[in-house]
C-alpha cells in the first residue's frame, strides 16, 4: 500500500513537470496543446477513496495553474473531472475489481482505452470552455478541444504502453 | 435534524468537490484579470526557481514587460520634448524682446502632440498591400488618419480602427504619400514606396536645382498627420524621374519593418481644428 502512494506521489510530481516544462510550451496548428496531467487520476486505483481522488486532482490543477499563471481553471477542470471518476469507471469496469485495480494497457486494453477518451475529452472540454468562457468563437474552441483531446489521449496511451513495456523487461 | 447530518455525510465527498472547484472559479476570477497576486503565480520561489533552472521562458516575459514601461516612459518624454521645441518656437519666432514677458507658464500649455504606445501584433509585407496591425484600438483613443512612428521614424499612417485593434498603412504601402524634404533644404518633394523593397523609398518631385549627397536625412515636412522634422530615412542614391524639371531621390528608410515590434501613435490635438479650416477652403 506504502509503495502504491509513494509510486502515485512520483507520478504526480513528474507529469507536472512533463506538462509545465514541455507540453505546455507546444502549441499543435497554432491553437492546442496537450494535455497529459489527467493521467494522475487514470492511473490512481479505482476503489480509492473519493476524498483522495478529489483533494489531490484540485492540488494537481493548482499547481498546474501557478506555473502557468492561470489561477483555478486548471484546478476547476480536474476537480470536476475526479467529481465524475466513479460514474465514468462504472461505464468501463466490473464492480467487483475495484478495489486496489490499476487500470492500463497491460491488464485491461480496451476498458482502459474507452475510459481514457472519455475522461481525457470531458477534461479538455471543461478547459476548453472554462478558458475562452464564452460561446462566441464554438467552431474555434471545438477546434482546439478536438485537437487537444486527441493529441493528449494518444500521449497517454503510449506513455502508458512504454511504461508497461519496461516493466515486463524488469519481470523477466 | 439527524437525517440532514447523514445526508451531509454520506455526500461529503460532493461538498468538498463543489467547494474546491467554487475555490477555483473564485481564483479564476479574482485573479486571471492580470497578475494581481505575486503569491500564486510564477513570481513565487519554487516555480521561479524552476524556471530559472529550466530556461528562460519567464524573463522573456519580463523583458516584455520592462520593454512596455520603457516605452510608455518613451512617450512621455516625447510629449515633452514636443512641448518644448513648441516653446522654442514661440521664442524665436516672434520678435521675442517683448512677447518673452508674457509667456504662459509651460506647464499649462497642453502639448499638441501626445503619444500613445503600442505593440506590432501582425505585419504583412507578402504583396503590394501591406498593412500592419497594431493592439491599441478606439478605446484606447486612436482614431484613423492619425500617424504611426517607431523610435527609430515615420512608420505610417493609421487607417482602420477597431474596438481594441488598429491597421496602420505602412510608408512601404504604394498607397502611402507623405510630403518630405531633405534636413538642410527648404523644398518640398512627395515620399512614397516604389514597390520593389521594403528597406526603400523614394521622394519624388524635387527641384533638379536640388542638393544632396549620400547618407542625407530626409525628414517630414507639412502634413498634417506628422509633426515636422521626424525622421524618415537617408539618401541612398539618385532614382530614375519621370519629369526633367524634377529629380527623384532613393531613400534607406530609418525604420526597420522587418523588426518593428513597438510603435507610438500620435494623438494630434489640433488634427481636428486644422482639418474643418482647410476643408472650408476646398469647397
Amino acid at each position: 500500500m506504502k509503495i502504491s502512494y509513494l509510486r502515485e506521489l512520483f507520478l504526480f510530481l513528474l507529469l507536472i513537470l512533463l506538462q509545465v516544462l514541455l507540453l505546455s510550451r507546444i502549441s499543435l496548428f497554432g491553437m492546442a496543446t496537450p494535455l497529459i496531467y489527467g493521467y494522475f487520476l487514470l492511473k490512481l486505483p479505482l476503489g480509492r477513496n473519493l476524498f483522495y481522488v478529489i483533494i489531490s486532482a484540485f492540488l494537481m490543477g493548482l499547481t498546474i495553474d501557478i506555473f502557468l499563471n492561470t489561477p483555478g481553471m486548471n484546478a476547476a477542470a480536474i476537480t470536476l473531472v475526479a467529481m465524475f471518476r466513479k460514474s465514468l469507471m462504472g461505464l468501463f469496469f466490473e464492480k467487483d475489481e475495484f478495489e486496489g485495480f490499476v487500470p492500463g494497457m497491460n491488464n485491461a486494453p480496451a476498458p482502459f482505452v474507452r475510459f481514457t477518451i472519455f475522461t481525457i475529452f470531458i477534461h479538455v472540454t471543461l478547459l476548453f470552455f472554462i478558458e475562452s468562457f464564452t460561446l462566441f468563437n464554438m467552431i474555434n474552441t471545438l477546434l482546439r478541444i478536438i485537437i487537444s483531446g486527441v493529441s493528449s489521449i494518444l500521449l497517454i496511451i503510449a506513455i502508458d504502453k512504454l511504461i508497461y513495456r519496461r516493466k515486463n523487461s524488469e519481470q523477466s | 435534524m439527524r437525517n440532514l447530518f447523514n445526508f451531509i455525510i454520506r455526500n461529503s465527498h460532493w461538498l468538498v468537490a463543489i467547494l474546491l472547484v467554487a475555490f477555483s472559479f473564485y481564483l479564476l476570477f479574482a485573479h486571471n484579470s492580470y497578475q494581481r497576486s505575486v503569491y500564486l503565480t510564477s513570481a513565487n520561489r519554487v516555480s521561479g526557481w524552476l524556471y530559472a533552472a529550466s530556461g528562460n521562458v519567464s524573463s522573456f516575459f519580463l523583458l516584455k514587460k520592462n520593454n512596455r514601461e520603457l516605452l510608455e516612459r518613451n512617450a512621455l518624454l516625447e510629449e515633452e520634448l514636443q512641448k518644448w521645441r513648441e516653446n522654442a518656437d514661440t521664442f524665436t519666432g516672434n520678435d521675442s524682446l517683448s512677447a518673452k514677458a508674457f509667456v504662459v507658464d509651460s506647464s499649462h500649455v497642453l502639448p499638441q502632440f501626445t503619444f500613445i504606445p503600442a505593440e506590432v501584433v501582425n505585419l504583412s509585407f507578402s504583396g503590394v498591400n501591406n498593412f500592419i496591425t497594431i493592439n491599441k484600438g478606439s478605446k484606447q483613443g486612436i482614431k484613423p488618419d492619425m500617424g504611426v512612428i517607431s523610435h527609430r521614424g515615420v512608420v505610417g499612417v493609421v487607417s482602420n480602427v477597431s474596438a481594441n485593434f488598429a491597421v496602420v498603412i505602412p510608408v512601404i504601402n504604394p498607397k502611402f504619400r507623405l510630403s518630405a524634404r531633405l534636413k538642410h533644404s527648404e523644398n518640398n518633394g512627395s515620399l512614397s514606396w516604389s514597390g520593389r523593397n521594403i528597406r526603400e523609398a523614394e521622394v519624388q518631385e524635387l527641384p533638379r536645382h536640388e542638393n544632396y549627397s549620400m547618407g542625407d536625412t530626409v525628414i517630414t515636412s507639412y502634413s498634417r498627420i506628422f509633426p515636422k522634422n521626424l525622421i524618415i530615412g537617408t539618401v541612398s542614391d539618385l532614382g530614375k524621374s519621370a519629369d526633367d524639371n524634377f529629380i527623384t531621390v532613393n531613400l534607406e528608410l530609418a525604420t526597420d519593418f522587418y523588426t518593428l515590434q513597438d510603435v507610438l501613435v500620435i494623438d494630434d490635438r489640433y488634427y481636428e481644428e486644422q482639418k474643418v479650416l482647410e476643408e472650408i477652403m476646398e469647397r
